[in-house]
């Protein structure tokens, strides 16, 4: 994660309304109390809560739907860093700065972004709670990823530093290269794939060849051991099952779901009782709807993932909330970055409808994701969906057929376009 | 390869995408641009792609639009990513589409190719003029596409599927331009797409 300078800080903060309209609303100071309405309505506005694939990119089209509606944007993290591609940070194909960018593209669409996060949503008085403060909202778009469910695991709560997911792109992502780097030649690198429905479905998979990969190529005496709690490769398992021959020292055990974490001996335990021995672990654990939909009881009896319209994307539990991202389910779509970003341009395009009082236009996500499965070969899986009796349905699924340079260049121009179209 | 990459990735500083992409992106009524929101992904906001190897969609030809559809969604211009999506823009309303993509002022790519490339593509293109105009603008008797400022890796990628005979491959109506292919080297064929992408 690019650190940010103090000089950095302030600049971001003072841009637009960071801390400086904080300061500007009379709570000024190193760390402001917020307090009250600290931001009045005066005319229509959205607020949007989580700055990452579904959120930033729905604050910036409502902006772009309607100028005359004032969009605020909270998100803790100063700086967006892409989860796509940090898998390429393992092997060190990439570096994360490379991947990391600022909000300053989504202030110059006056988005008022604030850089703290919601600890409440109030459905009836359209309320968010932000400490002791709050914002008030004609309509709220929720998009806060993945929350980890820690309890799922034995010992992973206590273990959070030392055991690391890196499904969060940023700090940690870094941290688990560094353990790789440092890792013996001849050790084992564990890799754990949680149960579905997680976030990305060939992440895992693609992590698997880059830390394949960098070992084969670094250490050739170490080994990858993947342990998957579900039956088979989630996502595009015979392109991968076919990338993994040129991986001799991948080990894949599926039907293995981990229960249990132990620092000290440097072991997991499966649920059937076997344990395997560690020198770096990589723990992807279980995962919900971010915590802030959860604690708003926009999730269902799951309580885990929130359920949507599939034209509108509100929320069939509150009114005037509308849910993107990894956050939903019951759509027949991955939890991907590309779809967060088209569920947010359509929720965004929905949402100027409803408050203009017009009726919203159907309109279906599409998706798209890459898997790199070395330095400069990936794969991908397509989706098209159109919409049919108000619901999404998938018009065709397509695979490439081999892997290539070609969709590792395509991969790139995705990328581009994609962090384009979110944060410019 | 991972160094072209590599090099691609740094050629662009983020202010440039930046100031590139609020430029780009256009207002959303009218019925094609909300359909067009699933296209952004990967030709960039409005159709404008930032990269080198996604084409420029902005601007483009309404009767090129639908004849690239229509081969893409029937299999004949093979495409992982575009058939599918081909389908999606049959099901949403081709003519729509064609229409928002038509209307958005091509920008052309920030990509800049060496000079001497550009001289030699020069020099060479004559052989292409005869389909693709003098200006490279192209032309629709002949169905031949506007080259102009599209990125030069798009390019030069599909004069190699034209060359191995991968874009629409064993199409009878395309036999002149695919011999012709046959007969530029590699190399030239690189020159060729710098030639054509600096042209404005
Ligand atoms: C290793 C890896 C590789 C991946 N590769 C791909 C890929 O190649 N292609 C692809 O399409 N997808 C990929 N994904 C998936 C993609 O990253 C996610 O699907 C996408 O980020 C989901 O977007 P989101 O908006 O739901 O969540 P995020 O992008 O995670 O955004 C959520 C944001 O909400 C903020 N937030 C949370 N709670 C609050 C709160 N209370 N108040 C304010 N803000 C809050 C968080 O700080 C965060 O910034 C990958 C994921 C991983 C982990
Ligand atoms: C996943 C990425 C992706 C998405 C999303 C996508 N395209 Fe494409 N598109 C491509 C690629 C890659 C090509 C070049 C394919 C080839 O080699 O022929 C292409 C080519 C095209 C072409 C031909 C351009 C030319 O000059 O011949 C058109 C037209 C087009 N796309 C339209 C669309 C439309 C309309 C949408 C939205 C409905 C869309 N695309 C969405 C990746 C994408
Ligand atoms: C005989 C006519 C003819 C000649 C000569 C010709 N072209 Fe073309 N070209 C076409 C046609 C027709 C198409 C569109 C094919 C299709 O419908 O898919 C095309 C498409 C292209 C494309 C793909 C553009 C895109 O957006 O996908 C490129 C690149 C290209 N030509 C370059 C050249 C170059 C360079 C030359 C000279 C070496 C050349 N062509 C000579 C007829 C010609």
């Amino acid at each position: 994660m690019t650190r940010l300078t103090r000089r950095e800080f302030l600049r971001t903060s003072g841009t637009g309304a960071g801390l400086g309209l904080l300061a500007a609303a009379g709570v000024a100071g190193c760390a402001p109390a917020i307090k009250g309405d600290f931001a009045p309505k005066a005319g229509r506005r959205v607020v949007v809560i989580g700055g990452g694939w579904g959120g930033a990119t729905a604050a910036k089209y409502v902006r772009l739907a309607d100028p005359s509606i004032e969009v605020v944007l909270l998100e803790p993290n100063q700086q967006f860093v892409s989860c796509p591609f940090s898998n390429l940070v393992l092997s060190g194909v990439r570096s994360i700065d490379s991947l990391t960018f600022g909000y300053g593209g989504l202030r110059s669409h006056d988005v008022k972004v604030y850089h703290a996060a919601a600890s409440a949503i109030e459905p009836d008085t359209r309320r968010v709670r932000v400490g002791e403060g709050y914002l008030e909202y004609d309509r709220l778009i929720v998009s806060p990823g993945v929350e980890f469910q820690w309890e799922q695991v034995d010992g992973l709560a206590e273990a959070q530093d030392r055991v690391l997911h890196a499904w969060k792109a940023g700090r940690q992502t870094v941290q688990l290269a560094r353990q790789l780097e440092a890792m013996p030649d001849g050790g084992v690198f564990v890799l754990t794939v949680p149960p579905v429905a997680y976030r990305c479905p060939p992440g895992p998979y693609e992590r698997a060849c880059q830390v394949a990969w960098y070992l084969k190529t670094r250490k050739p005496k170490s080994k990858l051991v993947v342990l998957d709690a579900n039956q088979n490769v989630v996502s595009k398992a015979a392109l991968f099952r076919a990338a993994w021959k040129d991986y001799p020292n991948l080990e894949y055990r599926a039907s293995n779901k981990v229960v249990k974490v132990d620092p000290s001996t440097r072991e997991v335990t499966t649920d059937f009782g076997d344990r395997v021995k560690y020198d770096v672990v990589n723990l992807i654990p279980p995962q919900r709807a971010g915590t802030i939909a959860v604690q708003a009881d926009l999730v269902g009896a799951d309580k885990r993932w929130c359920e949507v319209d599939h034209v509108t994307y509100e929320s069939v539990k509150h009114k005037n909330v509308h849910v993107v991202g990894d956050s939903t389910i019951g759509l027949p779509v991955p939890k991907s970055g590309n779809i967060a970003n088209a569920m947010g341009k359509i929720c965004a395009v929905a949402v100027v409808h409803l408050l203009n009082g017009k009726e919203v236009p159907s309109m279906a996500p599409g998706n798209t994701c890459y898997s790199w499965v070395n330095d400069r070969e990936a794969i991908a899986v397509v989706n098209a969906y159109k919409i049919e009796g108000g619901k999404v349905v998938q018009i065709e699924q397509k695979l490439t057929p081999s892997q290539s340079a070609e969709w590792a260049q395509h991969a790139d121009g995705w990328a581009r376009s994609i962090w384009q179209d979110i944060l410019a | 390869m991972r160094t072209t990459i590599r090099l691609v990735a740094g050629s662009l500083s983020l202010g440039v995408v930046l100031v590139a992409g609020v430029a780009a992106a256009g207002p959303l009524d009218g019925p094609g641009a909300a359909k067009a929101l699933a296209c952004s992904a990967c030709h960039g906001p409005g159709g404008q792609s930032p990269s080198n190897t996604m084409p420029i969609i902005a601007g483009i030809a309404p009767w090129y639009f639908k004849k690239a559809i229509e081969d893409y969604a029937g299999g004949r211009r093979p495409s992982p990513e575009m058939e599918p999506y081909a389908k999606y823009v049959i099901q949403a309303g081709v003519d729509d589409l064609a229409a928002y993509f038509t209307g958005q002022a091509r920008q052309p790519t920030a990509m800049r190719p060496d000079a001497a490339a550009i001289e030699r593509g020069r020099a060479a293109s004559k052989q292409c003029a005869i389909c693709h105009g003098e200006s490279g603008r192209g032309d629709a008797a002949k169905g031949s596409p506007d080259l102009r400022g599209q990125p030069p890796g798009y390019l030069r990628h599909q004069m190699l599927l034209f060359k191995a005979d991968r874009r629409n491959p064993a199409d009878e109506t395309l036999k002149a331009l695919k011999a012709l292919m046959k007969t530029v080297p590699d190399d030239q064929i690189g020159d060729l797409a710098a030639y054509y992408s600096s042209l404005r």
